[in-house]
Parts: C-alpha cells; structure tokens; sequence
C-alpha cells in the first residue's frame, strides 16, 4: 500500500466513523428522551404519559443536538491551530530549536535528520515534562503546523535508536494523514463527551458545595432540589456514558490498524528492527509503562505512540476499547521470535547509564549529528553518498511518485551526512531565529555584485541592524553552499522561524518580497522558496481551513493541470519542440490524456498561475495526485537528465500538494 | 418549558464564550513565556562566555583584576536573575531584577573591552576575537529575541486589560506581565564593540 492508497484508506475511515458516530448521538438522543420520559411519568404521577410523545422527542432531541453540536464546534475551533493547540492541552513545552542541552538536542537531531529525509519540512518538537512514561505523538492538520511531542520519560529512558524508531513511527503517521483524521476525530468526539462531563460537573457542585448553596436558596423546596440536581447529574453520566463507550469505540477502531502500520514504517524508516523493538519493550519493562497522567489524555489517547489510558474494569472490555494493540502483539509482529520477556527498566538506573554515554558522545563530538555513535548494531550501511553531488540525477516517474511519503535508510544516511558537512557557523544560524531570517535572505542575495548591493541597501532599510549585519557575515557561507543543499537548509530554518512573533513574521515576509522583487525576476529557486516558506509559516501565523477534496477526477481542474506539465516542460527544454514531446510523454501518464490535451506556449506560463493552478489542484483526490506527480515527474525526466533546479521545483510542487516527497539521491538509478 | 430552554441554551453560549477567552489569555500567555525561553537560551549562552572571555584576558591584563572581578561578579548576579525570571516569565519583579543585572553585565563588559584597548597582544589574540564575535552575535540574537518576547507580551497584556476580558483576567489570576527592556538603550543597541584598528 502507498502513500496515497493509504491517503484514501484514511479519508474512508472518516466516512465509517461518521456512521458510528451518527449512531452515537442517535443512542443519545434516544436515552435523553428515555430519561425524560420517567421524570415526566414520575413528576405528574400519571402512569399514561405516552412513550412517543411527539413534542417531548422534538424538544430532547433539539436539546441533546445543540449540546452536541456546541460541543463539538467548540473543540474544532479550539483546536484550530492544529498541533500546538493539542501540545498546549497536554502540557507540553515547545523546545527551543537552538538548545544546548544534550538530550534535546539529541531528539532534536533525530527529527531534523527523519524531516530532511522524508521531505516533510522540519517539526515543531514539543517535550511532556511531568510525563515519566514513555510515549510520543504527532499532531497537526497538515505540513505547517505539524508537531511531534515527546514525554520526559522516552527522552531520558531511550537510546538514540530507539529514540529514532519512535520518531520514525510518529512520522508516518505525520507522513499518512493520520494526524489530521486523527485531530478531527478529536473535535467530533468531544461533542458526544461533553454530556458525562456536564454530569461530572454537576455531581461536583451539588455535593461539593450543598452546604453553602442551602446556605442562599430559600424556601422548603431547597433540599429537593439539591436532590433532583444530583440525580439530574447522575442521569447525565450515566447517558454520558454511552458517548464515553462510542467514543472509545470509534477511536479504537481508527487507531488500533494505524500502530501496526506505524510500526512497520519506523522498522522500514530506520531499517534496523531492534530500534521500535526495544522502545517497546522498555515500555513494556518500565513501571510507569506508557501511562499519561495530563487529565487531557483520554481525548488525546488515540493520537500516542503507546496506549496512555490505565486499566479500566475488565481485561475483555479494555481489550476491545483500546486504542492501541497489546504491547506484546506490537513486538511480536517486530520480532517473530519474541519471547515476552520484559526486562525490567528501572529509570533511576537507565538515565544515569545515560548521563555517562551522554558526556562519552558529547567528547567525541556526538552533538553534531551524524557523527552520533550508533549503539545497536546497525544494519549494512549503504554506501556513502560521494562528497560532490552531481548537477544531475537519473528518475523514473514511477518509482519518484512511489517514494512520496517514505523514506529509508539511504535517505536518513544522506540526511546525516547533509548536516554533518553543513558548515557549523550556517547549521547554528539555521536554528536561531535571527539567524534563520538571515540565512533566507542570504538564499535570495543575487550573484551580480550591482544587484546584490541594491537588495543589501533594501534590506538594511527594511529589517533590523543586527539581522542585517547577520546576513552580511553569513553571505560568503552561503555562496559556498553546494546548489543541493539550498533548500534542505530551508527546511532546517523553518522551525526557527515559527518561533518569530507576528510583528516580526511580517517584517520578515515583506522583506522576503522585496529581495526576490528586486531584480524584477522571479526565478524557479526564487519561487520555490517562496512557495515553502508561505505553505510552512502561513497556517502557523494565520490558522486557516486545511484543504478538503473537492475533485475526484481531474476534468474541472484540466487548465490548471495542464498548466503545471507546461511549466514543468518549458523549464526541462528550452526549444518549443521538445517542450511539446516532453510535455507528451507526461500527459501520457494521466489516465484521462484529453483533459490536458496541448502544450500552452511559454509566454502563458507565468509562475505567478502556478501558485494558483496548486491551490486548485491541492483540493484533488490523492489518487489524482499521484497520477499528476507521475506526469510530473515524466515531463521533468522525458530527457532522461533531473537538473537539481527541476528536482528543487518537482519537490516544491510535490509539496504544495501535500505529498511529502524525499529528497533525490545521488545517482539514483533510472529503473 | 420554552423559557428554561431558551435560558438553558442562552448560559451555554455563555459559558462557551467565557471559556473562549479564558483559553485565549492562556494561548497568549503560553506565548510569552515561551518567547521568553528563546531569550533565556542566549542569556545562558552569553553568559557561558563571559568567563572564558575573563580566562583568557587575565594572562594580558595583569593589573586589572578589579576589572576582571566586577565583569565575573555582574555576570554571577546575572546568572542567578536569569534563573529566577525563567521559573516565573513575565513577573514584574523577577523581569526588574533581570533586567537590572543585564545592565551590570553590559556596563561592566563595556568597561573591560575599554580597557582591553591598551593591551595590544590581548586585542591581537585569537581566542579573544573569536569570543569577542561570538558574544557580538549572541548579543545581537538577545536583542532580536527579546523583541520576539516584547511583542507577545504586549499582546497579552492588551488582552489582558481590555473589556470583557480584564473581569475575567481578574477572576482568574492572570497578572500582568512586565516587558524586558534594558535600561540603557544607547548602550545596547550598539553591543559592545570596540574597534581594533
């Protein structure tokens, strides 16, 4: 199953959960009518009350909605921004990306290395401080605002490895369009808590403060009415009850698949299988397990890496509520040969071993990544990816359009390597916030001496002294920096620069306009970069609606594709002729060849239109998507050559798509 | 029966509005503070340097060591005000203190690159300019964080204070939060840098 097989299995998923969860608010409604019906039997004394009562069951069931609805619109809203919202719920605290200390910079580097080498753009890394289990998750709507939290407990327990095949697991549930069902999920379900949690409330109030409420209420009817409170509060737990039963229902049947899934990913991610394994198995060994204590966590418990809840009542009922599958399964499918022994951790130990490994590794530089000692024996190292990138890669369409949304090991050691030969004085500035700003402006200064002293004088005029001064010096740095390691370095910026307030988020768009307005041009390297930075930051900023799919076939939206292969063409050739047969050969790719039928000429091919043929095509199916990115990545290699330029602009496009795509690899063989 | 659901359905909006922007304020307070943790990590490195900075001036500047001794002691007091301003971001007294043994480091650091003027082999030693840049730059990286900082506190504060929300900051404890300004802008906006020329 691919990337977007598994998109459409997500988006199918929703529709039978919405099944369950009409069936939910049905049950409710019915239990709130119920309920009423025997206060009202009760309350008159009369025995005949008719059990459908027409005007009683409008009136329940308009009530029971509303709470509902409200409900759950409320949640949605609150978690409109996505995965900070839900690191906020839980406790966490956003790390820094520049941080000194050695364990989060650690985790910081395995995440950095997995996001370089799966094309995702690098995430916000949020770490559970009160937690002590082990446990992990992701969240977000989509590439933007994407977050990965750990708890306390896996950063000071764990291994780098298994760090890493944690991490690895809660990217391909980043990679597969978990999180955003899985935040949906989040939102809808909360309407149908919201009951036994008004019930819980009441009960609080009316037996916590009887004493002071009997205190002001006057009249005889007082302690009846303390009564009919608590019993009102108590029917409303136990109807709760039902959304609490459905909810976990409905989240178990999502997310039990997906952690088979996302294991087998972190095994294929890392290629080293004893890295989730021994995660696991830590957890299993560990006292605190994988235990969340934030009250939040029974909302969130379908987005963790390990089950977060605690025992309930009974062995059968958990067994079929959880959301996670048994420890013991997980590893088995790992490990065929598990015997189910846990050894026990004992966390006093464990991170005092670390502490000792971690001042071996910072001696021995294992702070710049890459050059981390790998403990576990690794798997066959491929072989290292030569210094000097060539100016040219060899693809095959198919195989590109397969790669999206996986990584592997090749892909990691690449990665490493990426940051390891990053000359320090860039990696550091990549990190910081001042030092982003200006790594991105030194991406844009022009070669042309003239130009370049023109966009320096604009910028001095625009942005702050010291950020300024910060481009000046990381100018001769950048100039060096190999043509393939541009946008990588980016993708290294982006989490430095969500950590900008929107003052300064604006300050810093503006000023990124003017530099690219300034030679009057806009270049593919320009454009693509502007591209990612406004697809990473924008939806940080400014939280808007993720795309939904609109169309299933590619008719409404031909122009636009049509659009996109000439573009790809007219880059790839520079005479018309060829254009024509490169944009041919991609067209060939879409199953439906009349809907981009012709190459439009080059002068209607602006870069400006293919900002806007992407918002449209985004909206598509993604098995649409991965015919497109198939036609794409014809039209790119129809003369058998990817320049670095077509490659930066196929993973651009790939990405406004939101198909993360990996990067090239050197050398990379044409199937 | 009309009326007590119209009023039912009237509190529920009441209530999800509050809450609303009782979560709001949070939103905007877990803001500040973590801006406050990106000023916090270049304080730290800043100050990491300064005793390297004395070490290796210290075989040059044989009969400076009250210099010497004013720069580590304004840096000491600066550690400790930084430590307490992280555990409690945004407190009024805490960012005083802070801001207060920012200035000392600053005046002091000032005084001793003076100095370090008449000493021609310390301005020509390497380790010298090399943590003279590095102390330059992260100076620089305080002071575009410390805007960062700035901002998300206005914010916050102006939510804070304006109506309706100000009853429910009131009622729920949420203080104000204190700007991080330094006390001697002229002298900061230019770190100090002393031309060796």
């Amino acid at each position: 199953m691919n990337f977007f097989e598994r998109q459409e299995e997500a988006r199918r998923s929703t529709r039978k959960l919405v099944v369950l969860f009409v069936l939910a608010v049905f049950l409710i409604v019915m239990a709130v009518y119920l309920a009423v019906a025997v206060a009202l039997t009760w309350a008159e004394d009369t025995v005949s009350v008719d059990p459908w009562n027409l005007t009683v069951l409008g009136w329940v069931a308009a009530f029971t909605l509303t709470v509902i609805v409200v409900g759950s619109l409320y949640k949605i809203a609150a978690l409109r921004s996505g995965g900070q919202a839900v690191g906020r719920l839980l406790g966490g605290r956003p790390l820094q990306p520049n941080t000194r200390d050695f364990k989060e910079r650690r985790l910081l580097n395995v995440v950095e290395e997995m996001a370089l080498a799966s094309g995702l753009a690098v995430p916000t890394v949020y770490v559970l401080d009160q937690e002590k289990g082990i446990n992990a998750f992701a969240a977000g709507f989509g590439p933007g605002d994407t977050v990965i939290g750990v708890t306390r407990g896996c950063l000071d327990l764990l291994s780098r490895d298994e760090l890493q095949g944690v991490i690895g697991h809660e990217f391909s549930h980043a990679l597969n369009g978990d999180m955003r069902l899985n935040l949906r999920l989040m939102g809808l379900l909360h309407g149908i808590l919201v009951i036994a949690m008004i019930g819980y409330w009441i009960l609080r109030t009316t037996s916590g403060g009887s004493s002071s409420s009997s205190s002001s209420s006057s009249g005889s009817s007082k302690k009846s009415g303390g009564g009919q409170l608590a019993f009102l509060g108590l029917a409303f737990m136990v109807i709760g009850g039902i959304g609490v039963f459905f909810g976990r229902l409905i989240k178990s049947a999502v997310s039990r698949q997906r952690e088979f899934l996302g294991d087998a990913a972190a095994v294929q991610f890392t290629r080293n299988p004893s890295s989730i394994a021994g995660a696991l198995k830590k957890i299993g060994g560990l006292a605190a397990g994988s235990r969340i204590v934030n009250s939040h966590a029974e909302e969130a418990s379908h987005l963790f890496f390990g089950n977060g809840m605690g025992k309930g009542f009974s062995v059968k009922l958990d067994d079929m509520l959880a959301t996670h599958p048994p420890l013991a399964d997980r590893i088995k499918r790992i490990e065929p040969d598990f015997d189910g022994k846990l050894p026990a951790v004992d966390a006093g130990a464990v991170s005092q071993a670390q502490q000792l490994a971690a001042k071996e590794e910072e001696e021995t530089g294992g702070l710049v990544p890459g050059l981390a000692p790998r403990r576990a024996a690794p798997a066959p190292a491929p072989a290292p990816p030569p210094a000097a990138a060539p100016r040219t890669v060899d693809v095959d369409p198919g195989t590109i359009a397969a790669s999206v949304g996986t990584l592997d090991q090749a892909h990691l050691e690449l990665a490493s390597s990426f940051l390891a030969r990053l000359p320090p004085a860039l990696r550091d500035a990549a990190r910081d916030p001042s030092g982003a700003c200006a790594t991105i402006f030194g991406l844009l200064l022009d070669r042309d001496p003239a130009l370049r002293r023109r966009q320096l004088d604009d910028l001095q005029a625009a942005v702050e002294a010291p950020i300024h001064e910060e481009t000046l010096k990381l100018g001769p740095a950048l100039d060096q920096c190999p043509v393939d390691a541009r946008l990588p370095l980016v993708d290294l910026a982006l989490p430095a620069l969500r950590r900008l307030s929107e003052p300064q988020y604006r300050v810093f768009r503006a000023a990124v306009e003017r530099l690219i307005a300034a030679d009057a041009k806009l270049s593919l390297f320009e454009f693509t970069l502007q591209r990612i930075l406004l697809r990473h930051l924008e939806p940080h900023f400014h939280p808007s609606r993720p795309p939904a799919v609109v169309y299933g076939s590619l008719r409404p939206v031909s122009r636009q594709a049509s659009l996109l292969l000439s573009i790809l063409a007219h880059a790839g050739q520079a005479q018309s002729e060829r254009a024509a047969q490169a944009f041919a050969t991609g067209a060939g790719h879409l199953s439906d060849t009349r809907a981009v039928a012709t190459l439009l000429p080059f002068e209607q091919c602006g870069l400006a239109d293919l900002d806007r043929a992407l918002a449209a095509l985004v909206q598509a199916a993604p098995a649409m998507k991965q015919k497109l990115l198939e036609a794409c990545t014809a039209t790119i290699a129809f003369d058998k050559r990817v320049t670095i330029q077509e490659g930066e602009l196929l993973r651009a496009i790939s990405d406004s798509l939101d198909c993360p795509m990996p990067p090239f690899l050197p050398g990379q063989a044409l199937a | 029966m009309t009326v007590l659901i119209v009023v039912l359905v009237v509190a529920l909006v009441l209530i999800a509005w509050l809450v609303g922007i009782y979560n709001r304020l949070v939103k905007l307070r877990n803001q500040y503070k973590n801006a406050f943790s990106q000023i916090d990590v270049q304080l730290k490195r800043r100050y990491d340097l300064i005793p390297n900075l004395v070490e290796t001036a210290k075989g040059y500047m044989k009969h400076e060591r009250e210099t010497l001794e004013a720069v580590i002691a304004a840096r000491n007091k600066a550690q400790a005000a930084v430590q307490a301003a992280a555990a409690r971001p945004g407190d009024p007294a805490a960012m005083q203190g802070l801001q207060t043994a920012e200035a000392g480091v600053t005046g002091a650091l000032g005084r001793f690159f003076a100095l370090a003027e008449s000493y021609p082999d310390l301005k020509a030693n390497q380790n010298m300019l090399s943590l003279q840049e590095e102390l330059t730059s992260t100076e620089n990286k305080v002071a575009f964080s410390r805007q960062a900082y700035n901002d998300a506190v206005m914010g916050y504060n102006t939510a804070r204070e304006t109506f309706p929300n100000s009853i429910i900051a009131g009622a729920t404890g949420f203080g104000p939060a204190q700007l991080f300004e330094l006390e001697a802008p002229a002298v900061e906006r230019a770190a100090p840098k002393v031309s060796f020329t």
